[in-house]
């Protein structure tokens, strides 16, 4: 009897050895690296996400991009890999792009398209510059705008609009903050990504391009403007702030400008006490900048099949629309329902639409052509603020010489001018002719 | 027996020979793997440019002969395409393409070779009639270029006498002040194990976490403007941290790695202490000699080598201090030589490892330098010390 009911038993606890990996197998599990919510909380919220996703379990791996890149390579150099789906910024893909590593997601694309439409700027992103290659898949976009507490609301000078605010009546506004509270309550993530400030808003609202009029009188007034009439208005700390949101909620700051998905906290704990706003205007027109991120199968993705449904199942409306409640990045197909927004939330996409859709806008993207070298463009723009406006230097001068850096950036790897610098033949020149 | 017992001997003496090389064995694959590789990959980088020529293959495969060079950026027509499909190992099929393409290279010549994919741009794979060279082969070649760029970057010199400052003001500080703690520990009064404890839990926190405690005191609406505030000792918060305070960036830096790490600096000399034989304190005593000439003549000549220990290692520490002055000052307008090194190398930043590696092979030679001295220094003082 005993030994006949450990026999059943010993016979139960091999099948189950054997079963369970059988039924784990079964439904497939697909690994997506990505360095994108490669924040704790982000991540916790992106596998709620995730666990939507019919087609198998997802391992998520979030990452840095340094350590994420050397995977990828790693993998490739030994024919195998673990990882079926990369998600990353634009600005990641060059690398992978130039290395060949990525399938050709053309005809995913095209099935999706079937279903959705998906952004055309953002799809000719994803080709890199290439006709016949689609290197990524557009995932999610996300952008910067202004954001203020309401407080500030009552210093805006007479007859501005926030919506239609110029960069004149920024700066007045920030003076009339200045002179009733006795502190400088404009504020700018100078320690995180200002570099994008000055790419995206500040060089094309002044001079109509990124980089090829650097050196421009414009671009020098642009500089004269900052330095005299806006920064002494703009908090000091700015220099060691990352995160615009904590200012905003401490109320160091009363006016901000950051990345959406860095301004958001500030709208999910106290949506009532803040605006968002489209950039400012200037001579030229609105400048913004849009961020993406894409999603990549690399050729060494132990299911290629599972990975493009992955993709597949992240650009559904229900996908898209749960990563824009959840973590703040913006859909890329048209047609997500936005109702159910928080408040602060729908704050944020309305300044989001309004910046997209206004008639002045000028549409700044980053650099294709630059390829892994892309990071030297933000210090080149990091170092002409540093120089004229934090350490006083002689604007045309320290101009000048850092558009020669640029000119020979450009030179180097070759990249025709972008989006909003008129296409070009051949590497981009500036127009002062470096 | 006798000849046995030599044997023996023998045996072990041949044995012993190789004991020492097999028990240093380890650490040296260790050092060399984790230490040396690194090592000589950072001086490679720092001294070395990439390769600027494409080789043209006669074959469409990498270890085909040359057939000429070609120089980056070089528009290049295209004479004859290879698309081939490569099983992977997930049974999907990947296309490896291939052109055999004909330029003017550095001199001139036309030359014809065949080229991957990625090694040139081309719009279309299958039917654009033109692509560019976008990259070479790992050609390296000695350069100083990277050497000069980093002692002409307008960042260096602020980076390097910041560091230097930092040094000067923090380690005498901390040297000051860990000796007292060693004292009072030593001197064992009542509730010294909850001194030890309390001197002991920076120890436990990362210079991260450091630094946003004291960023968290010194900010706008931090602690400290709060407490001034309400006190009415300041109508308005003052701003320590901004462009024009340097003085007080650094001030709040050296504030912050004082109270981290004075702590390690205060566990070696307290072990150094213990080490003091109470005979000669005693004998100081019996002499009538005060607390200031035992202090003076006693313990601290024979504090000495865990001094020089406590050096060496504070300073190569502090070399490196990083985490504390972005967390604080946000690291772009104030910096330091390793706030330049990751920089330098952070994809997102400016993402050049040659001028990263540049930077760390010059704080790896600072500190190099600055141990050699040390090490001198306690050289000619045991030497001093038997002399006398």
């Amino acid at each position: 009897m005993t030994a006949k009911f450990r026999l059943i038993l010993f016979s139960l606890l091999l099948l189950t050895v054997i079963a369970v990996p059988v039924i784990a197998q079964d439904g497939s599990t697909v690994t997506l690296i990505s360095t994108q919510f490669n924040v704790v909380e982000e991540a916790e919220k992106f596998r709620g996400v995730l666990s939507g996703f019919e087609g198998g379990t997802v391992e998520f791996v979030p990452s840095e991009e340094g350590p994420m890149l050397d995977l990828v390579r790693a993998e490739a150099q030994s024919g195998s890999g673990v990882n079926d789906v990369i998600g990353a910024l634009h600005g990641t893909y060059p690398t992978l792009a130039n290395e060949d590593l990525l399938f050709d997601l053309t005809d995913l694309l095209a099935t999706i398209e079937a279903d959705y439409d998906v952004s055309d700027a953002y799809v000719e992103l994803g080709r890199m510059g290439t006709e016949d290659y689609q290197y990524y898949v557009p995932w999610m976009q996300a952008t910067y705008t202004m954001a203020a507490s309401n407080e500030a609301l009552q210093y805006l000078p007479e007859g501005a609009d926030v919506n239609t605010l110029t960069w004149e009546q920024l700066a007045a506004w920030a003076k009339n903050m200045f002179d009733a509270t006795g502190e400088a309550k404009l504020g700018f993530p100078v320690a995180g990504l200002f570099h994008r400030f000055l790419q995206g808003y500040f060089f094309p609202s002044f001079t109509g391009g990124m980089v090829t009029r650097f050196n421009s009188p414009e671009a020098a007034e642009a500089f004269t403007f900052l330095r005299d009439e806006l920064w002494p208005y703009v908090n000091p700390q700015s220099i060691s702030y990352e995160f615009m949101n904590e200012p905003l909620l401490s109320g160091e700051v009363l006016v901000a400008f950051d990345h959406v998905a860095r301004l958001k906290p500030a709208f999910d704990e106290r949506p009532a006490d803040f605006i968002a706003f489209p950039a400012p205007i200037g001579p030229a027109g609105r400048g913004f900048m849009p961020v993406v991120a894409g999603l990549a199968v690399p050729f060494t993705s132990a299911d290629p099949e599972a990975a493009q449904a992955l993709i597949s199942y992240m650009l559904s409306p229900e996908a898209q629309s749960a990563v824009l409640t959840e973590l703040g990045f913006y859909p890329v197909i048209s047609g997500v329902d936005m109702s159910g927004l928080s408040e602060g939330a729908a704050k944020q996409a309305a300044a989001v639409t309004a910046q997209a859709t206004s008639e002045d806008s000028i549409v700044a993207l980053l650099p294709i052509g630059l390829g892994s070298r892309g990071g030297e463009l933000n210090q080149i723009f990091r170092d002409a603020f540093t120089r004229i406006v934090i350490d006083g230097g002689d604007i045309q001068t320290a101009l000048d010489e850092q558009a020669a850096i640029l000119q020979t950036l450009l030179d180097e790897t070759g990249a025709p001018c972008w989006a909003p610098d008129p296409v070009s033949e051949g590497a981009c020149q500036l127009e002062s002719g470096m | 027996m006798r000849l046995r017992r030599r044997v023996e001997s023998c045996f072990f003496m041949k044995r012993n020979r190789w004991i020492p090389y097999l028990l240093l064995l380890p650490s040296v694959i260790y050092l060399a793997l984790f230490f040396l590789y690194p090592m000589t990959q950072a001086v490679q980088l720092a001294f070395t440019r990439e390769g600027q020529f494409l080789n043209l293959r006669a074959e469409p495969n990498d270890t085909a002969v040359s057939t000429g060079a070609l120089l980056l950026q070089t528009e290049v027509r295209i004479v004859e395409r290879s698309e081939q499909q490569e099983t992977l190992a997930s049974g999907a099929q990947r296309p490896v393409f291939w052109y055999r393409v004909q330029a003017e290279d550095e001199s001139g010549a036309t030359v014809e070779g065949w080229v991957s994919i990625r090694n040139v741009f081309i719009e279309n794979r299958r039917t654009s009639e033109t692509a560019r060279v976008t990259s070479g082969e790992a050609l390296r070649e000695f350069s100083l270029v990277h050497v000069n760029r980093m002692f002409t970057d307008f960042r260096f010199d602020d980076a390097l006498w910041t560091t230097v400052l930092l040094i000067i003001l923090i380690i005498p500080a901390q040297f000051v002040l860990a000796i007292i703690m060693a004292l009072v520990l030593q001197s064992q009064p009542r509730f010294s194990t909850l001194f030890l404890y309390v001197y002991a839990i920076p120890l436990g926190l990362s210079d991260l976490v450091a630094g946003i405690l004291w960023f968290a005191i010194f900010t706008q609406r931090g602690f400290l403007n709060s407490l001034l505030v309400n006190a009415g000792v300041l109508d308005l918060p003052f701003i320590f941290i901004q462009a024009g305070h340097l003085g007080w960036m650094i001030m709040i830096i050296v504030l912050a790695e004082i109270w981290r790490a004075t702590s390690i600096v205060m566990v070696i000399i307290v072990s150094g202490l213990q080490a003091i034989p109470r005979d000669y304190l005693e004998a100081g005593e019996v002499f009538g000699a005060s607390l200031w000439q035992r202090l003076w003549h006693i313990i601290l000549p024979l504090l000495k080598p865990s001094l020089q220990v406590a050096l060496i290692l504070r300073t190569i520490l502090a070399f490196q201090v990083f985490a504390i002055v972005i967390a604080i000052t946000g690291g772009d307008i104030m910096t330091v030589l390793a706030n330049e090194t990751f920089r330098w190398y952070d994809p997102a930043r400016f993402n050049n490892p040659n001028m990263a590696a540049t930077y760390s092979v010059f704080i790896m030679l600072i500190s190099l330098g600055v141990s050699l001295f040390y090490l001198r220094a306690v050289r000619s003082q045991e030497e001093a010390v038997q002399t006398t």
